[in-house]
């Protein structure tokens, strides 16, 4: 019983990593309906950005993260321009050729330049951990976690409420009819792009101070940000959210119960489990991934 | 008169010039190609680029010392990232660049993979790092193996608890409590279930826990709860690559205490990239490998001592480590061998390469690592002539330990005692 309480606690600050990530995919597939595979690509040149800014200038990762966010936004409104415009009207399979294509592209941009060899970002509080009513949690972690919440938050709300979220919304419930009410598809793709690609260049930055840095970092957290998206409902935020939990209170719960060689078997076979009962997803709109298209 | 010196000695040391220059020219008339293939994209690659720097060395090693049967030896290189591209690569070094040998891997996922294809091709594989013991029992007569296997590793391991660590942790070999984790690859399974069995059978360990898990997993919290469920006096735990960071890392969280941690092979906590994220919060630790700082090179063979120091200060020119890395070790070792091979040989022909193998017969001490040869049929070289060695995390570096005879360092934190306390 005694170990519940660490449980639920790693189940939280596991799941914080996964939302981090998978908000930026599930915004980028809501609005855009791409599929992007190279979104694990831009989480590692968001922990590169933060590795450099700590040998280089001796910038904190959170200072990082906030004189960081402009560059990062304006590296995903480049990579709109220069990779995926004139692509967003082809069909799903150039999409996906496209978006696999940059995902090999910036592993060996990142390979070359950067080597394959594994850095750190060793801050001074990199091992303070908060214990408390049994739990001990790493600090980075927790930061991690809040800033997920918060990201998600800020987009849902950012959706919701805002004027450009409302024109976002408008174009990804049908494109033409947006087109025809006078909306720059164009560049609200640009700008869906662009924030979806911050939030996960964001996630790097917040991760380097946990995991160390190389270039096919990536492909070790996206797998299981695409689950947690699809799960969640495509195009949901708070469902990214609520579904990354899940798949880490699987994870972790399953871990310690069976086995931690049963981990991937668990989450898995809960994902087709839930997409037999729901396909569209736990919160997921029926057809989302056709709407607009 | 004193100008005629002058001209003697100039003259001489001309003619000595020329004649080394002669010498080599004739030495290494023409070049020779083998095929490198190692991961150098991917989750593998930075183990793979450091054992290509350890192949690169003493190639360069070779070549000042008379090539490979007299000829320059070449490179032609492979990108191993997965056993299907090791395979396709495999054969392309084969059929397009048309060497008769490949040497490689590294990795156990992958060396099974390129030796098939290199022997649909009929060349000779020449592994030198891969641990999965299936690699020599599969009757292939093109496959060698110069590192011990994976079971050799586990031997090992059990060797260094029961005949090092018991006495010092005050206890019987079979009062031990030694929990068991581990990557699930062939390499973690090989290592572990061998270390496993002869703990139990020759020695009566008392197994508390054993655990398989991915090694790109994100999070190892629960499995660090159930370890401290289990209360073991030792961790045997074989990791892959970042995992060993990770584990340490939430161990350390999670305040998990253990006597000792005992680990095989060059990646995990045999990595350097260990040391590079934890400096002195890394002390503790011991690695089964290739010998390291403090170990006497005195102790080798006249002709080990000669290419151990070569191969050191080479590794030393071209990368500023002191001593060099578990990768370049294997490599390098390995390659070294295949030279002697090749100049006994004299051919690459398969028949007359495997008769060379077999009859090569080296004391331990004997070459690089310190490494003895005696190849079994299978194509693997002895567990007994490939003396491996402990390493311990000590000030941020790996410095030998065990065997003692062989090392100026000695372990220390026996038992590990708190987090602090290991500076």
């Amino acid at each position: 019983m005694h170990v519940i309480p660490q449980l639920l606690a790693s189940t939280i600050l596991l799941g914080g990593v996964y939302a981090l990530i998978a908000v930026g995919l599930t915004l980028i597939f809501g609005v855009m309906r791409v599929v992007n595979f190279a979104h694990g690509e831009f989480l590692m040149l968001g922990m590169y950005l933060a590795f450099w800014a700590f040998t280089l200038l001796g910038l904190d990762p959170y200072v990082t993260l906030v004189l960081g966010l402009p560059l990062i936004f304006g590296g995903g409104w480049l990579s709109y321009r220069l990779v995926m415009r004139p692509v967003i009207h082809a069909s799903h399979n150039v999409q996906v050729f496209t978006t696999v294509g940059l995902s090999i592209a910036l592993q060996a941009l990142a390979l070359v330049l950067w080597s394959a060899d594994s850095q750190f970002v060793r801050t001074s509080y990199y091992a303070v951990v908060v214990r408390f009513g049994g739990m001990a949690l790493n600090l980075a972690q927790i930061a991690a976690f809040v800033v997920a919440v918060l990201f998600t938050a800020a987009l849902f709300a950012f959706m919701r409420w805002s004027y450009t979220g409302k024109v976002m919304r408008a174009t990804a419930q049908d494109r033409h009819a947006a087109s025809l009410m006078g909306i720059d598809t164009g560049r609200v793709f640009a700008l869906t792009w662009a924030v979806g690609i911050t939030c996960v260049g964001a996630a790097g930055v917040l991760l380097a101070p946990i995991y160390p840095v190389y270039p096919s970092v990536g492909l070790q957290f996206v797998l299981i940000a695409y689950v947690a998206v699809v799960l969640g409902g495509l195009g949901d935020m708070v469902g990214a959210l609520i579904a990354s939990l899940v798949v880490a209170f699987v994870e972790v719960v399953g871990s310690y119960v069976i086995g931690t060689a049963w981990k991937e078997v668990l989450y898995l076979l809960l994902f087709i489990a839930i997409l037999v009962i729901r396909p569209a997803g736990l919160f997921g709109q029926r057809g989302a991934e056709v709407i607009g298209t | 008169m004193r100008h005629v010196k002058w001209a003697v000695v100039v003259g001489l040391a001309a003619l000595a010039v020329g004649a080394v220059g002669a010498l080599q020219a004739q030495q290494l008339s023409g070049e020779y190609k083998i095929g490198v293939l190692e991961p150098l994209t991917g989750n593998l690659a930075a183990e793979g680029k450091r054992h290509l720097e350890g192949y690169e060395i003493v190639r360069d090693l070779i070549n000042e010392r008379g090539g490979v049967m007299g000829k320059k030896l070449v490179f032609a290189v492979g990108d191993a990232v997965d056993p299907t591209v090791a395979a396709s690569e495999a054969t392309r070094l084969a059929t397009r660049e048309g060497v008769k040998i490949i040497t490689g891997t590294f990795s156990s996922t992958l060396c099974g993979a390129a030796s098939e294809a290199a022997s649909r091709q009929n060349v000779i594989y020449w592994e030198t790092s891969c641990v999965d013991p299936r690699f020599s029992k599969r009757g292939l007569k093109n496959v060698f193996r110069t590192e011990i296997d994976g079971t050799g590793f586990g031997w090992y391991n059990v060797e260094f608890i029961a005949k090092h660590l018991a006495h010092r942790l005050g206890k019987k070999t079979s009062e031990l409590r030694i929990a068991y984790l581990s990557e699930d690859s062939s390499y973690g399974q090989s290592v572990t279930e061998s270390a496993r069995q002869r703990a139990k059978q020759e020695f009566g360990m008392q197994e508390v826990a054993a655990e398989y898990y991915t090694f790109t997993t994100n999070d190892l919290t629960p499995v660090i709860l159930k370890l401290r469920n289990a209360n073991p006096d030792i961790l045997h735990h074989i990791a892959r690559n970042q995992d060993a960071i990770l584990f340490w890392r939430q161990a350390r969280e999670q305040n998990f205490e253990v006597k000792a941690v005992v680990h095989a092979g060059a990646t995990g906590y045999g990595s350097p990239d260990f040391g590079k994220a934890f400096g002195n919060d890394g002390n503790g630790p011991f690695a089964l490998l290739e010998p390291g700082p403090g170990v006497i090179i005195d102790k080798f063979r006249p002709e080990g001592q000669k290419i151990e120091r070569a191969f050191r200060d080479a590794v030393k020119a071209r990368t500023g480590l002191d001593s060099p890395a578990g990768g370049h070790q294997l490599a390098g070792g390995g390659l070294w061998l295949l030279k002697l091979v090749l100049d006994a040989a004299k051919s690459d022909d398969l028949d007359k390469f495997r008769a060379a193998v077999m009859a090569m017969d080296l004391p331990v001490g004997s070459a690089i690592n310190g490494w003895g040869v005696k190849f079994d049929e299978a194509g693997q070289n002895s567990n007994a002539r490939v003396q491996h060695y402990m390493l311990q995390w000590q000030g941020g570096q790996l410095v030998t330990v065990w065997p003692e005879e062989f090392t100026t360092n000695r372990a220390k934190w026996i038992p590990l005692g708190a987090w602090d306390q290991r500076k």
